[in-house]
């Protein structure tokens, strides 16, 4: 590079910048710009050429002065004039001014081109590298367009210089990054990939820069820079702080470009080839060794140097994740780093560590750091390191330290800073239910919640805490009484109102015993905060109070005065009008069975995921979901955390009012039906969604055979008659694992086109299809259910209890009748329903008694289960009662994979001989958990199937169940 | 009313700032006590913070603002803040409610008076030097946020520059009884040995004129300045050829309006200063007053019909080509040629693009002044009935701009000695009942001045 000689100051430049500088006002400074526009104008526009000394002197006015935020509406012309000049100072301003002051003007662009294209065919690099900025400065579209063909020919040349090279790589990079389009890959790619082992250091920084980007998008054509970077990295990791001279930085060798060169392995999954690896593995090791060296200088840029590199490469291993041994000692060394006194140390320590967290190898090493990290949440003075410690707690969080942890959020959320309170509340929320032992923890613990930060608690949160006081009976009396002590406090938030006055309207009976909290008591309390509250409060203390009606009948007239006040009656919100006005003709019209039975407890809410959790990843966005979401981690079949499960189900949780109503939202339609075959009955009994996560065709298959043995006394004989080929005796079609065909040649035929029940997992629903094969009609056409045992179906008592609608008494020739059966499972049975159907046909009543594809293990639902999991469950149930166990003969051909399928092991326990599977059967009353084992003998083609339930009858009919699967 | 009012430096450091009501910024704090039943009370702890914000939303979005032209009211965050620049210092009422902003602006101007009266101009340095006054005219000014009085002479008795000065109970309760009482703005028991008076008729014109001489728009504003120098509590009494007072006089001696020649002027608006008896002028459209002593502004008023234009542009430019443009003005003075007008001044833009200026003028001078895109033409004197006119070639350099020059009119500035709107003083009569010296005792002296405002023939 030319020297600047002292007769290139401009001095006239300086003295103008001067004046500008010495303006006293905006105005002094705008007549100044003006005169020396007045100035340039006139000497451009003189007739005597300008000397190319003046010229730059005059364009770089001009520059300085759009610099500052004025309008510069000529003197182009002249700045291209100065990219033909051939000194080095007035070229370069030439493509100062085009940098800055470039516009898509058509006719000045392609000049400017054309002096591009010449400076690039020049030999000279100096000239070349001042193109490859302007053409990286500007990196318009034009630009990109008329010259991304020919930058990748100079980056490759052998003959480029390394200074023009490493421009080449960079102004590659800038147009791929504006526009990636125009920049052709082709057989320059695997060049490129070689500039990594350049002799030049600045070239292989740039390059490796370049690959990065590249690689993102065809990771396949750059695949051979990871061996070329694992050695190049080795040879810097190795290298003596000499050894590299202009590129090593306060004693450490090339920190950029070894922080780059571990960014560009992070792309890619750990080399293959053994002897990388190991190389790698070594370099990684030597970078953490060197971490633990005495500092070379006392510098904060050494420090820093070796840091970026110690933190890149622990990201590295994090990215890797197959190392467990790196992994730990990157997991101690950035417990080291948490009490660093450098605040961006700690910040990055704990950053680093919430995404080891997740590591399967590190969680237990990140555990032991959770006194530092709760000290770090504590007295951390920078609000954002604070914020990372409380993500960090969330991440290491799991069964043996949740108590712990929660409780400390919860003290610090007393203190945190607004901005992150909504997410710490939610945290502590998920916390909390995720990882409860006891409901009176769990309740206690979002009670607190809503006392210490009750503004930040979404709705999601105090809904989810009543749907699980609802579901357990074990917690509502408890539950119900720490409410109450809670209302007591002087000011207390509207969610805790809204929370109590559900709670206590639900389960107030359970408390009501005390005198200090009888049900005067406790209305009085509700009451006196009704004024304080929104309208949606109040709506829902409205309906409390009516609940109180029925609870404590002692309670009626006051809670009639209440409703009757004027202020209810004639609010001006429409909808506290229509509820004071409707609970109070229902309190005084109806009678006390109908209002027990309308204002009856609310049933138990179906069990699906967490709405909490759900916000939780919306709020974080996504992309930053995986790290959160640990349920892969932990996951629980425990069926408190039941809730936790992923289920397809969708539902919004219905808004709080309406369920006080009990106008629970319907469960989903189910699957619409398939379109039944036209002429024969095939009925396609069990053509479940596949997708559906349950135990996949297992129970459906179950069913297949459970059908079987009924079959000689199958109604079809009573439809001999009718049926003019009936002499056909039903047959099954060959078992096939999808499922089953059901040929009915028969006047009748049912379809299930819901095989895989719907959530909620307690209740499902059923469509029957009776088609009439005959050209005559049915008469008293009436199906009914029945239950083996009780024979009133619609009675609760039963174990299961099915709606039906009724169909119409006739069904024509060739028509067919739809009935759609709700069934939901109360506890657990052994024999499937009964679905009786009568006509008259031909003036001669018929009958047909058909099982209903009905049983236990329809009310499945899969449970993730990690191995240690599933074996520490088996021991649990040790009782010889909770076990059964069947040896029987393959009846279908072994074949692993069919078999996996039918077991769907969604723990990934997999031993070649060895299925195990985990589920729970999900009725009203109560939840069995059941752990399935499969081990099958090839040789001898049997299968020994073992079930451990914590219910005994459920273990043996499971077990006879599912041996016929197989 | 006005919540606070603050003065700044150039720079938008805060010179002054001082504060009547909470409610200036104080929105949230009153949102956050909805539900929050912890925490101290919230208007005291955000009550510091919230003020701070309203001087740096007037200093950032108002004093360093881009745009060269700022509206005197901008509306920051449902705040209002009405702004009066005197040479580098920024004064500011800023409130919360809708008031009144032409009150608001009138006590801005009076505000300037009082200050200007007690130290001078009014600059940082001034302001500065003058801070213990200042705030302790902002007490006696405004209380909480209402404008008491702001008279001059009458905030002198009780406002000194010279320290506290002992006052005798007397005194005291004089100036109580003064301040609060019937005629606040003139104390009783001044003498004078000679008694006179001045009576300053101020005028500015402004005309929009096309480029053919047709007058777009025109009107003159004007001010009557009265500086009394008169003993005890005189009564006073102005007449001018006000339309309406001259028909109503001239209904019984109607020869005698047309025989002096008297032309009477229609006022459109008039503004009087608090003396004026309203009731006498409403019944009569007498002026009747008892003056304050010193320096005061008696009355404002505009007038829009029959104005003098003391003179007339006649712009000619020609395009000759892309790169030239020829401009010929000639500017006729249009009164009594017994008149001279002085400080005469032509201003004519030229385009953005000029690289060079040829002019030839006969009369005074012309200079074209690149820092300012105009050539400058100016005359010292010029007497009535003349005409004088300038020629300039002007070059200009070729862009690539698309814009067009959008040819600014051409101002003038000018000072005359009459009126433009014609305004005369007929009498100034004074009464002192209780002293022994009559109207003809007085010594009385009127001077007219017209200037220009914003004086723009379009080319």
């Amino acid at each position: 590079m030319p020297a600047v000689s002292k007769g290139d100051g401009m001095r006239g430049l300086a003295v103008f910048i001067s004046d500008i500088r010495n303006c006293k006002s905006k105005e002094a400074e705008i007549k100044r710009i003006n005169k020396e526009l007045a100035n340039i104008r006139s000497k451009f526009k003189g007739d005597k050429a300008l000397d190319g000394y003046s010229k730059k002197k005059y364009v770089c006015k001009l520059l300085f002065i759009f610099l500052l935020g004025h309008d510069i509406d000529f003197g182009h012309m002249e700045a291209v004039n100065l990219l033909s000049s051939n000194k080095y100072t007035e070229k370069q301003i030439g493509y100062l001014f085009i940098s800055v002051l470039v516009n898509s003007n058509s006719e000045l662009i392609r000049l400017i081109n054309n002096a591009i294209k010449n400076d690039l065919a020049s030999r000279n690099p100096t000239f070349m590298c001042l193109a490859l900025h302007c053409i990286a400065n500007v990196g318009s579209r034009e630009m990109g367009e008329a010259f991304a063909a020919d930058i990748p020919r100079i980056l490759v040349a052998g003959d480029s210089m390394d200074s023009v090279k490493q421009s080449a790589a960079l102004c590659l990079l800038r147009l791929y990054k504006a526009s990636p389009d125009l920049v052709p890959m082709g057989e320059w790619t695997a060049r490129v990939v070689h500039l990594l082992n350049d002799q030049h250091m600045g070239v292989v920084t740039a390059a490796v820069s370049l690959i990065t980007c590249l690689c993102k998008k065809n990771p396949d054509d750059f695949k051979t820079c990871v061996s070329l970077a694992v050695s190049r990295l080795s040879r810097i990791v190795s290298s003596a702080s000499t050894d590299l001279q202009d590129y090593t930085y306060y004693f450490v060798p090339a920190p950029w470009l070894s922080v780059k060169l571990l960014r560009l392995l992070q792309c890619y999954p750990p080399p293959e080839d053994a002897a990388v690896k190991g190389r790698l593995v070594e370099c990684l090791e030597t970078v953490l060794n060197k971490a633990q060296e005495p500092p070379k200088s006392k510098k904060v840029q050494h420090s820093n140097a070796k840091n970026a590199i110690l933190f890149e490469t622990i990201s590295l291993i994090i990215h890797y994740d197959s190392e467990p041994n790196l992994l730990v000692r990157a997991c101690n060394q950035l417990g080291q780093f948490l009490q660093h006194r450098e605040t961006n140390l700690r910040y990055l320590a704990l950053e680093s560590m919430c995404t080891l967290a997740s590591s399967e190898f590190s969680h237990e090493a990140v555990k032991t750091h959770i006194d530092t990290v709760i000290n770090a949440l504590k007295t951390e003075r920078d609000v954002s390191v604070r914020q990372r410690a409380a993500d960090l707690l969330y991440a290491m969080c799991d069964r043996s330290n949740a108590k712990q942890i929660v409780s400390e959020m919860l003290r610090y959320l007393e203190t945190a800073d607004y901005a992150i309170r909504e997410e710490i509340v939610l945290k502590v929320a998920i916390l909390a239910e995720k990882y409860a032992v006891d409901y009176s923890w769990y309740v206690d613990t979002i009670l607190n919640l809503i006392r210490i930060a009750g503004d930040y608690v979404s709705e999601e949160v105090w809904y989810r805490v009543l749907q699980i006081v609802t579901n357990r009976d074990d917690v509502q009396g408890y539950a119900a009484k720490t409410v109450f002590e809670a209302l007591q406090a002087p000011a207390c938030h509207e969610n805790m109102v809204k929370v109590g006055g559900y709670i206590l309207g639900e389960f107030g009976n359970l408390i009501a015993g005390d005198p200090r909290s009888s049900p005067p008591v406790q209305f009085s309390l509700l009451h006196s905060k009704f004024h304080l509250c929104s309208v949606a409060t109040r709506a829902l203390l409205l309906s409390t109070y009516i609940k109180f009606i029925n609870l404590f009948p002692e309670t009626k007239a006051t809670i009639q005065g209440v409703l009757r006040a004027g202020s209810q009656l004639r609010n001006a919100d429409v909808e506290l009008q229509q509820r004071a006005v409707e609970y109070l003709t229902l309190s005084s019209v109806a009678s006390t069975d109908v209002l027990a039975t309308v204002l009856e407890e609310m049933p138990p809410f179906p069990e699906r995921e967490s709405s909490i959790l759900a916000k939780l990843k919306r709020k974080k966005g996504p992309g930053a979901g995986s790290a959160l979401d640990d349920g892969r981690r932990d996951p629980s079949s425990n069926d408190i955390n039941g809730g936790m499960e992923p289920t397809p189900s969708t539902v919004s949780t219905p808004s709080p009012s309406a369920d006080l109503l009990g106008l629970r939202a319907a469960p989903p339609p189910a699957a619409p039906p398939a379109s039944a075959g036209a002429g024969n009955l095939l009925v396609d009994v069990f053509d479940g969604p596949a997708a559906q996560p349950s135990l996949g065709p297992t129970p459906e298959e179950a069913f297949l055979s459970e059908l079987e043995p009924p079959a000689p006394e199958s109604p079809m004989a009573l439809l001999a008659d009718p049926a003019p080929a009936a002499e056909h005796p039903r047959h099954l079609a060959p078992p096939a694992p999808s499922g089953l065909i059901w040929v009915c040649p028969g006047g009748l035929g049912q379809r299930d086109s819901d095989g895989a029940l719907p959530p909620p997992p307690t209740a499902g629903r059923m469509y029957l299809f009776y088609g009439n094969k005959t050209s005559v009609q049915f008469q008293n056409f009436s199906p009914t259910v029945v239950h083996p045992g009780d024979l009133q179906t619609h009675i609760l008592s039963g174990p299961l209890a099915v709606q039906t609608k009724r169909v119409a008494a006739q069904v024509d020739g060739g028509a067919q009748v739809q009935q759609v059966l709700n069934i939901e499972c109360l506890r657990d049975f052994l024999t499937p329903p009964l679905l009786s159907v009568r006509f008259r046909y031909g003036g001669a009543p018929q009958a047909l008694t058909l099982k209903l594809p009905v049983t236990i293990n329809k009310f499945f639902q899969p449970t993730e289960m990690a191995a240690q999991d599933f074996f520490q469950r088996w021991k649990q149930l040790s009782l010889p009662q909770q076990e059964a166990q069947k040896i029987f003969k393959a009846n279908h051909p072994m074949d692993a994979e069919v078999t996996k399928a039918k077991v769907r092991d969604r723990g990934r326990v997999c031993r070649p001989m060895n299925f195990v599977g985990a589920g729970i059967i999900q009725t009203k009353a109560l939840q069995v958990g059941c752990l399935l084992r499969l081990e099958p003998n090839a040789q001898a083609q049997m299968y020994r199937l073992t079930l451990r339930t914590s219910k005994e009858p459920v273990s043996r009919h499971l077990c006879e169940l599912l041996a016929q699967q197989f | 009313m006005i919540g606070g009012l603050f003065i700044y430096n150039h720079k938008g450091e805060v010179l002054i700032s001082r504060v009547y009501r909470d409610d200036i910024g104080s929105r949230q704090a009153a949102d956050s006590a909805v539900f929050s039943s912890s925490g101290p009370f919230p208007g005291e702890r955000l009550g510091g913070s919230m003020r701070r914000n309203a001087v740096d939303a007037f200093r950032v979005n108002v004093i360093h603002a881009r745009q060269q032209v700022r509206s005197p009211v901008t509306n920051i965050a449902r705040t209002s803040f009405f702004h009066v620049k005197r040479s580098n210092i920024w004064l500011a009422a800023v409130t919360k409610q809708n008031v009144n902003a032409a009150m608001v602006f009138e006590f801005l101007y009076k505000m300037c008076d009082v200050m200007a009266a007690y130290f001078g101009k009014i600059s940082e340095e001034n302001i500065k030097n003058n801070f213990v006054l200042i705030y302790e005219l902002l007490d006696e000014i405004l209380d909480f946020g209402y404008p008491q009085n702001s008279e001059t002479g009458a905030l002198k008795t009780f406002i000194t520059q010279q320290g506290i000065k002992s006052q005798t109970k007397e005194e005291q309760s004089q100036i109580t009884s003064q301040v609060t009482g019937q005629i606040g703005w003139r104390r009783e028991g001044i003498k004078y040995r000679r008694n006179e008076l001045f009576l300053d008729v101020l005028e500015s014109v402004n005309l929009l004129m096309s480029p053919q001489g047709q007058v777009l728009s025109a009107h003159v504003s004007g001010r009557v300045v009265m500086k009394s120098y008169l003993s005890g509590m005189p009564e006073c009494k102005f007449g001018m050829n006000d339309k309406i007072v001259i028909e109503k006089q001239g209904k019984g001696t109607a020869d005698e309006t047309s025989k002096s020649g008297k032309q009477s002027i229609a006022i459109d608006d008039c503004t009087f200063h608090q003396c004026v008896r309203l009731s006498k002028f409403d019944s009569e459209r007498s002026i009747s007053f008892i003056p304050p002593d010193g320096e005061f502004e008696l009355m404002r008023y505009r007038t829009t019909k029959d104005i003098i234009l003391p003179f007339r542009v006649i712009p000619l430019v020609r395009e000759v080509g892309r790169t030239k443009l020829e401009v010929k003005v000639v500017i006729k003075s249009n009164f009594k040629p017994s008149l001279l007008a002085q400080k005469i001044e032509v201003r004519i833009p030229t385009p953005l693009n000029t690289s060079g200026v040829q002019v030839i003028c006969m009369k005074g001078k012309a200079k074209y002044k690149a820092s300012e895109n105009a050539i400058v033409w100016k005359i010292k004197r010029m007497a009535g009935m003349k005409e004088s006119q300038i020629s300039a070639e002007i070059e200009l350099l070729p862009t690539n701009d698309k814009k067009k020059w959008a040819r600014p009119p051409i101002s003038m500035n000018f000072e005359v000695p009459f009126a433009p709107s014609g305004l005369k003083v007929r009498y100034l009569k004074v009464f002192e009942p209780k002293l022994n010296y009559s109207d003809h005792d007085v010594i009385k002296w009127v001077r007219y001045i017209g200037r220009s405002g914003i004086y723009e023939t379009r080319c």
